[in-house]
C-alpha cells in the first residue's frame, strides 16, 4: 500500500508546489485503475493496460487542469466532485465491462520480481524486493520526481515560486500556466500509475471503489511531509506501515482499534501542518488561481 | 539616433475605465526618457504593456525599428525589454540568489559581477526577500532587471522607496546604460526627478499625451500644468511639493540637469557642519514647546480645546523586533502636544510601518509606553484605542484603511453599529444612509451615494472617507496619518491636508508619516526622522537648511548624535 | 467521498464520455470571445449547464438500454410519485441545506469550511452517546432537543478545532477541516465498533458494527403523516437557512462578519473582534453540521453506523460552495439534489438504469457550473 501512496503524492507534492491543490488524485487513481484493468482485459496484456492507465490518467488530469487553471474554478469543488464523477463512472462502466461480478474476473497481472538476496532480509526485504516490474518503476519514478525537482535545481525552483508567487513568477519570465498544467498533468500520470499498480499488481482485479480513499491520503502525506519531498516520502512509508500494522496487529498479539489506525495519519497530518510537530508553511499561492492583468 | 520604442495609438480600458486612450511615444536609443503624470494618468498600464503584462486593446508598438507584440512578460524579457516593478517582481519567500537563479540565465555569477563592478550595485544572495528592508528589495529588483543587459529598460516609480542619496544613484545608473547606447524609460511623478535625470519626457494626463519634448525646451513651468491641467501659479507650496517641484521658479532649462547630479545643494552633505544639529533651539535635552519656537508661522496656537499641559501622544522608548531579530523599532521616544502637528520622515523601511503599526494596536512592542493624554494604550486593543481619542489612518488604504468591498456607508461606521439599530436587532440602513450623506457631504465626497461599494471612489474620495471617520472621533485627542497623501492626485492632497491643519487647530495631536519630505516641510511645526528604528532629531522646518538637515538624517549622517539628543525630543513634557 | 448515492449496479452498456476534456493549451482570450455571446446571469448559466448535465444523463440512460420515457418516469416516480418519495428526498435536502447554510456563514467570515462531513460524523457521534443515554422513557420535547443540541455542540467543537488553529496559528482551515474530515469519519468508526463506546451488545458473530437503537423520545417526530419519512428536520433546516438569512442580510453581526471575511486587517482595525468572528463563524459551520448529523443519527434506523453520514458532508460542501454566499440558491440546490438522489434510486429500480448515472449527472452539472463560473462573475481584473 505504501508504494502506490508513494507514487501518487509524488505527483501531488509538486502539483501542490506549483499552486494547485488536486484533490482529484483519488479521481486520477480509480480512472488508472479501472482503465488498467480494461485496457488488460482488452489486450490480454498488462503492459498494454499501464498504458491506457497513463492515457486515460492524462486525459482526467487535463480536464482537472482546464478546470482550475484555464478557467480558475474553485479547486475544492473540482476536485471533490471530479472523485465523485470518476467514482461514478467507473462503477458504471465496471457493470458494463467486467458484469456484475467485477471484482471475481482475474485480469492478466503482473508478477513479482524478486531481487535476489535483498528480499531474504527480514520484513524490509519482501516489502521492499518482491515488487512487480511496475512496482519497481514507480520507486524509481517518485526517486527520480523528488532529485529533479529539489529546490536545488532550477526547476524545483521555478515550480516553488510558481506555487509561492505566481505573479512575480510570470514577470521573471517563467511559463506559471504551463507549469501549473505539467505539474498537473504529472500528478495524472504519477496517480493513474498507482492506479493501475493497485488493479495489476496487488489484485488483478477491478473493484467499485478499489482505491478506497488512497488518493486523499497521498493528498495528507503531502500535507505532513510539510510539502517537501524527503518528508512526504517518509509520510508515505509511515503510513503505509500503519495500515500494514492493522492487518499484523492481531497476528503479534495486540489489540490496535484498526479504525484509530486508518484515523492515525490524518491526526499525524494535522499535528503537522498546525505546527505542533516542527514548522510548517503551505505555498503561499496554493489554491490561488493566476490572473496576468491586474 | 535610432529609435529604441516606438509606441503608436496604444489604448487600453479596464471595464468601462479607460486607462490609455491613444498614447504615441518615442523613446530615442541612448537616452533616459521620463514618462510623467499624476496617479491614474495612466502610467504604469503603459509600462505593463510595454512589458508584456498586459495586452493592449489597440495600437502597436516597435522595438529598435522591428515590431514587437509581446503576449506575455516572457515575450518581453526575451526581447531585451526589462522592467522595474513598482511592487517588484521578487518572490519574497525565496532567497536573493533563489530570485535571480529563477531566470535562467547562462553565466550568472558573471552578470551578477559585472553589474556590481559596472553600477556597483551590492547583494546578499542568501537573505530571504521577504526579510529585506524595502530599500534593499528595490536594489535586488533593480540588478535583476540589469543582469539580462537590456536593450530597454522600464521603471515604475522606482523611487518612492528611496531616500536622497539611493535616489540619486539610481538617477546615475538610469544615466550609464542610456549612455552605453541602451534606453531607459523612467515612469514617475516627480518633476524634479525628471528634469535632472531624463533627457526627454512625456507627460500622461487621463489616459493621453499632454506634452512632450526634450527636458532642455520643457521647463518646469511648462511642465506642472500639463501633469495637472491648470498653471503652475496656481499652486501653493504645498502641492509644488506633492509633484516634487521644490521651487518652481528655479527650476527651468537652467536648473542643473542630468550633469548636475553631484549638486551639493541637492543633499547638502558637503559640509556636515552645515547639517547644523547643534542649533540648542531644537536639538537639545530641554523640552521644546513649538509655539515658542516657531510663533509666527504656527497653526492656530490660542484655541481653548487646546491643554498645554500635556502630551497628546506620548511614545517612550518603543521598542519592535522584526522576526529575524533586527530592531524596527529601538527605543522610539516621542512627544505630540495638542494642537501640534509632527512629522516623522524618513527612507521607507526605517520603521514608519512599525510605528504606524503600534500605534494602531496591530502591533504588540517588546518594550516601551504609549500613552494619549496620559493614559497607558501601549497593549489595548483597536476598539479601546478608537473610544479614547486616537483616530488612526493606516498607510495602506485598501490593506487596512478600508474594506474595498464594502459601501461606503458601512466603512464609515463599521466601528459603531451599535448606532443603528432596529427592533434591538436589525441594522437601520435608513439610519445609516441619512448619516452617511451627512458626513460625505460635510467632508465633500464624490460618491454615487452612501450605498456605493468603497472600491468605486477614487482614490483621493477614499482616503477622504477614511479620514472623515478617523475625525469623527468624539473626544478625538490625537490622529495618526500614516502616508496620508499617498497616490492622490493634486485636488486630494490639499483636501487631506487641509483636513489635518483643522483636526490640530481644533486642539488635536497629530503625528504625520510620510515618505514625501515636502509634504512634511509645508504642513508640519516639527519634523523627527525615523531611521534604522530610531526617531532622530526634531529638525524645525521653518529653518532655512531644514531640507538639508533632515537629508542628512535620513541617511544616518550624525546618527549618534542625533539618537543620543533623541531622548530629548519632546513637546511640552 | 461521493455524493449521498447508493451503489448497486446492473449491468449497462459503454459509457460516453461525459465530460469530454477540451485541448489543454486552449487560449483563454479566445475562449472568452467565444462566450461573449453566451448569457452571463448566475441562473441562465446554471440552466444550461443543467441542460448539458441532462443530455449526458440521457446518453447514459440510453447507453444503458433502457427508454427515455421509462427512466423518465422512474425519475419523477422517484421524486414525486409518493408520499415516501417526497419525504425521503425533503429529509436529503433538509440535511444538505443545513450544512450549506452554516458553510455560507463561515465564508462570510471568510473561512472555507471544508469539514461539514467531519462536523457532521462528530455532531452524529455525539447525538447517539446523548440519545443512548437518556432513559427509555424519555419524553420527545425534552430527547430531541437535548439530541440536537448535543449534535449542534459536537459539530461546533469540531471546528472549533479548526477555528482555534486558524486563529491562534495562523493555519490555514481549508487543510484543517478536510483532515478533520477523515479523523471524524475514524471517530465514528471506532466509536461503532468498540462495545465500551457506543457498539450494541455483542451477541453473536453477526452483530454489527453499530450503536443500538436511540430510545423513541430521542427520535426526530414524523411530519408528513403515516407514509411519508418526512421528519422534524425539515422545518428545522428551514428555519436555519431562513435564519442564517436575515441574521447575514440585516443585522449588525452579519455586516460584521462580511467585513472580517473581506479585510481582517481594516476590520481589526476598526475594532472589529476578528478572531471571535472568524472563529464563531467557522463554529457555528460546524454546529450546524453537526445538527445535520445528529438528525441523521435520530432518523430511521435511528442507529450510528459506519458511513451513516453517507457523504453528505462533502455534498452539502457543494451546494455551500455552488450557491456562493445566496440562501436562496442554497434552498434551491438543496432541493435538486435532495430528489434527484432519491430520483436515482428509483432510476435503477424502476428502469434498471445504474443509479450512478444520477451521481456521473450530479457531478457533471457541479463541473458545468463550476467551470462557467469564470464567465459569470466581474473578473477580478475588470476594476482598477
Amino acid at each position: 500500500m505504501a508504494l502506490p501512496l508513494l507514487l501518487a503524492s509524488s505527483g501531488e507534492l509538486l502539483s501542490e508546489r506549483a499552486g494547485v491543490l488536486n484533490l482529484s488524485v483519488e479521481g486520477m487513481m480509480l480512472t488508472g485503475a479501472f482503465a488498467g484493468a480494461v485496457g488488460a482485459d482488452a489486450s490480454g496484456s498488462a503492459a498494454v493496460g499501464v498504458l491506457t492507465a497513463v492515457v486515460a490518467g492524462l486525459l482526467f488530469a487535463a480536464l482537472q487542469a482546464l478546470l482550475s487553471i484555464t478557467l480558475r474554478a474553485d479547486q475544492i469543488v473540482t476536485g471533490i466532485t471530479a472523485n465523485a464523477l470518476a467514482l461514478g463512472a467507473t462503477t458504471y462502466g465496471a457493470r458494463l465491462v467486467f458484469g456484475d461480478g467485477a471484482g471475481a474476473k482475474t485480469l492478466p497481472g503482473l508478477d513479482p520480481l524478486a531481487v535476489p538476496l535483498l528480499h531474504e532480509i527480514p520484513v524490509l526485504g519482501p516489502a521492499l524486493f518482491e515488487q512487480t516490474l511496475l512496482g519497481y518503476l514507480a520507486f524509481a519514478l517518485a526517486l527520480a520526481l523528488a532529485l529533479a525537482f529539489s529546490r536545488r535545481r532550477t526547476a524545483g525552483l521555478a515550480v516553488d515560486a510558481v506555487g509561492e508567487d505566481a505573479l512575480s513568477a510570470d514577470r521573471s519570465g517563467l511559463p506559471v500556466t504551463a507549469i501549473r498544467y505539467g505539474t498537473v498533468l504529472l500528478t495524472g500520470v504519477t496517480s493513474a500509475l498507482a492506479g493501475a499498480h493497485l488493479a495489476l499488481s496487488e489484485v488483478h482485479a477491478f473493484s467499485d471503489n478499489i482505491t478506497g480513499g488512497i488518493g486523499y491520503l497521498a493528498v495528507v502525506a503531502v500535507i505532513a511531509g510539510r510539502w517537501r519531498a524527503w518528508p512526504t516520502l517518509l509520510a508515505c512509508l509511515v503510513f503505509g506501515l500503519a495500515q500494514s500494522l492493522q492487518f499484523a496487529a492481531p497476528a503479534l498479539g495486540l489489540h490496535l482499534s484498526a479504525p484509530l489506525l486508518v484515523a492515525l495519519p490524518y491526526v499525524f497530518a494535522l499535528l503537522a501542518v498546525s505546527g505542533l510537530v516542527g514548522r510548517s508553511r503551505a505555498p503561499s499561492g496554493l489554491t490561488v488561481p493566476f490572473v496576468r492583468a491586474s | 539616433m535610432t529609435a529604441a520604442l516606438e509606441v503608436s495609438g496604444l489604448a487600453k480600458s479596464y471595464g468601462g475605465t479607460v486607462a490609455l486612450d491613444g498614447v504615441d511615444l518615442v523613446v530615442e536609443a541612448g537616452t533616459v526618457h521620463c514618462v510623467l503624470g499624476e496617479n491614474g494618468a495612466g502610467k504604469s498600464t503603459l509600462c505593463h504593456a510595454v512589458a508584456g503584462s498586459l495586452t493592449p486593446d489597440a495600437g502597436t508598438l516597435r522595438l529598435y525599428g522591428q515590431p514587437y507584440a509581446p503576449r506575455r512578460p516572457a515575450d518581453a524579457l526575451a526581447a531585451g525589454v526589462a522592467m522595474v516593478h513598482q511592487h517588484f517582481s521578487l518572490v519574497s519567500t525565496l532567497t536573493v540568489g533563489e530570485n535571480l537563479r529563477l531566470l535562467r540565465l547562462p553565466g550568472l555569477a558573471a552578470r551578477i559581477a559585472r553589474v556590481r563592478e559596472t553600477y556597483g550595485l551590492e547583494l546578499e544572495p542568501d537573505a530571504v526577500v521577504g526579510q529585506l528592508p524595502v530599500g534593499v528589495r528595490q536594489r535586488v529588483e533593480i540588478v535583476k532587471a540589469l543582469l539580462r543587459d537590456p536593450r530597454l529598460l522600464v521603471l515604475d516609480e522606482p523611487t518612492g522607496v528611496l531616500g536622497p542619496a539611493e535616489t540619486d544613484a539610481l538617477l546615475e545608473t538610469c544615466r550609464r546604460i542610456a549612455d552605453a547606447g541602451h534606453a531607459v524609460v523612467l515612469v514617475t511623478h516627480k518633476l524634479g526627478e525628471a528634469v535632472r535625470a531624463g533627457d526627454a519626457a512625456t507627460v500622461l494626463r487621463g489616459g493621453r499625451v499632454a506634452g512632450d519634448g526634450t527636458t532642455k525646451d520643457l521647463s518646469a513651468r511648462r511642465l506642472v500644468p500639463l501633469m495637472i491641467g491648470r498653471a503652475a501659479g496656481d499652486l501653493d507650496a504645498t502641492l509644488a511639493g506633492a509633484v516634487g517641484l521644490e521651487d518652481p521658479e528655479a527650476v527651468g532649462p537652467d536648473a542643473p540637469g542630468p550633469d548636475g547630479l553631484d549638486d551639493p545643494g541637492v543633499l547638502g552633505l558637503d559640509d556636515p557642519a552645515a547639517v547644523g544639529l547643534d542649533d540648542p533651539a531644537v536639538v537639545g535635552p530641554d523640552p521644546v514647546v513649538p509655539g515658542e519656537v516657531v510663533p509666527a508661522a504656527g497653526p492656530v496656537r490660542a484655541d481653548d480645546a487646546r491643554t498645554p499641559q500635556g502630551a497628546a501622544l506620548r511614545l517612550r522608548e518603543v521598542t519592535v523586533r522584526r522576526a529575524d531579530g533586527a530592531y524596527a523599532l529601538e527605543d522610539a521616544t516621542l512627544d505630540v502636544a495638542f494642537g501640534e502637528i509632527v512629522g516623522v520622515a524618513g527612507v521607507e523601511g526605517n520603521g514608519q510601518s512599525e510605528l504606524t503599526a503600534v500605534l494602531g494596536g496591530s502591533l504588540t512592542p517588546e518594550r516601551g509606553r504609549v500613552e494619549l493624554d496620559g493614559r497607558e494604550l501601549t497593549r489595548a486593543l483597536p476598539a479601546a484605542r478608537t473610544r479614547a481619542g486616537l483616530g488612526v489612518v493606516p498607510e495602506d488604504r485598501h490593506h487596512e484603511g478600508c474594506v474595498p468591498a464594502l459601501s461606503v456607508a458601512e466603512n464609515l461606521h463599521l466601528g459603531r453599529l451599535r448606532e443603528f439599530r432596529r427592533f434591538g436587532v436589525f441594522l437601520d440602513r435608513a439610519a445609516l444612509g441619512r448619516a452617511t450623506e451627512a458626513a460625505l457631504a460635510e467632508h465633500d465626497v464624490r460618491a454615487s451615494g452612501p450605498f456605493a461599494p468603497m472600491a468605486s471612489l477614487s482614490g483621493g474620495n477614499q482616503q477622504k472617507v477614511v479620514l472623515a471617520r478617523e475625525l469623527a472621533l468624539d473626544p478625538l485627542k490625537c490622529l495618526v496619518a500614516a502616508q496620508p497623501t499617498r497616490g492622490l492626485d493634486i485636488g486630494a492632497v490639499a483636501a487631506v491636508h487641509a483636513r489635518i491643519r483643522a483636526a490640530a487647530g481644533r486642539g488635536a495631536g497629530v503625528l504625520v508619516v510620510s515618505a514625501e519630505l515636502d509634504e512634511l516641510l509645508t504642513l508640519c511645526d516639527r519634523v523627527v526622522v525615523a531611521y534604522r528604528g530610531r526617531l532622530l532629531g526634531p529638525v524645525d522646518p521653518r529653518a532655512a537648511d531644514a531640507r538639508e538637515r533632515i537629508g542628512a538624517l535620513m541617511v544616518g549622517v550624525e546618527g549618534e548624535r542625533g539618537a543620543a539628543s533623541g531622548v530629548g525630543v519632546g513637546a511640552g513634557a | 467521498m461521493s455524493a449521498p448515492v447508493t451503489t448497486t449496479q446492473p449491468p449497462s452498456p459503454p459509457p460516453p464520455d461525459p465530460h469530454p476534456p477540451r485541448p489543454a493549451a486552449l487560449d483563454p482570450t479566445r475562449l472568452r470571445l467565444a462566450l461573449r455571446a453566451a448569457p452571463r446571469h448566475p441562473l441562465a448559466v446554471a440552466g444550461l449547464a443543467a441542460l448539458f448535465a441532462l443530455g449526458v444523463g440521457m446518453l447514459l440512460v440510453l447507453a444503458a438500454g433502457a427508454e427515455l420515457a421509462t427512466a423518465w418516469q422512474a425519475l419523477d416516480e422517484g421524486m414525486f410519485g409518493s408520499p415516501y418519495a417526497i419525504g425521503s428526498s425533503l429529509n436529503s435536502a433538509a440535511v444538505l441545506a443545513l450544512i450549506a447554510a452554516g458553510f455560507t456563514v463561515a465564508h462570510r467570515a471568510g473561512l472555507v469550511n471544508v469539514g461539514g462531513e467531519g462536523q457532521l460524523c462528530a455532531g452524529g457521534t455525539a447525538a447517539a452517546a446523548v440519545g443512548l443515554a437518556l432513559p427509555a422513557g424519555v419524553p420527545a420535547a425534552l430527547g430531541v432537543p437535548l439530541v440536537l443540541v448535543a449534535g449542534f455542540l459536537a459539530g461546533a467543537a469540531w471546528a472549533g478545532i479548526a477555528a482555534w488553529l486558524r486563529v491562534r496559528r495562523g493555519t490555514s482551515e481549508v487543510i484543517t477541516t478536510l483532515l478533520l474530515n477523515f479523523i471524524g469519519i475514524g471517530l465514528v468508526s471506532v466509536a461503532v465498533h468498540e462495545e465500551a463506546l457506543l457498539r450494541q451488545p455483542v451477541t453473536s458473530s453477526e452483530t454489527l458494527p453499530q450503536s443500538a437503537p436511540l430510545p423513541t423520545g430521542a427520535q426526530l417526530p414524523l411530519i408528513g403523516g403515516p407514509e411519508s419519512p418526512a421528519t422534524a428536520v425539515v422545518p428545522i433546516a428551514v428555519l436555519a437557512v431562513v435564519v442564517t438569512g436575515i441574521v447575514l442580510r440585516h443585522t449588525a453581526l452579519g455586516l460584521r462578519l462580511r467585513a472580517v471575511g473581506h479585510s481582517p486587517a481594516a476590520s481589526a482595525r476598526l475594532g472589529l473582534p476578528v478572531g471571535r468572528l472568524e472563529g464563531g463563524g467557522l463554529a457555528v459551520a460546524g454546529g450546524l453540521a453537526g445538527v445535520a448529523g445528529a438528525a441523521l443519527v435520530a432518523t430511521a434506523p435511528y442507529v450510528l453506523a459506519e458511513h451513516f453520514s453517507s457523504g453528505y458532508g462533502f455534498a452539502g460542501l457543494v451546494v455551500g460552495l455552488l450557491a456562493r454566499g445566496s440562501l436562496t440558491a442554497v434552498a434551491a440546490a438543496s432541493l435538486l439534489f435532495g430528489f434527484l438522489t432519491s430520483g436515482g434510486i428509483n432510476l435503477q429500480l424502476a428502469a434498471q438504469v445504474p443509479a450512478s448515472t444520477v451521481q456521473i449527472v450530479q457531478s457533471v452539472l457541479v463541473l458545468s457550473i463550476a467551470a462557467a463560473m469564470l464567465f459569470t462573475t466581474r473578473r477580478p481584473g475588470s476594476r482598477r
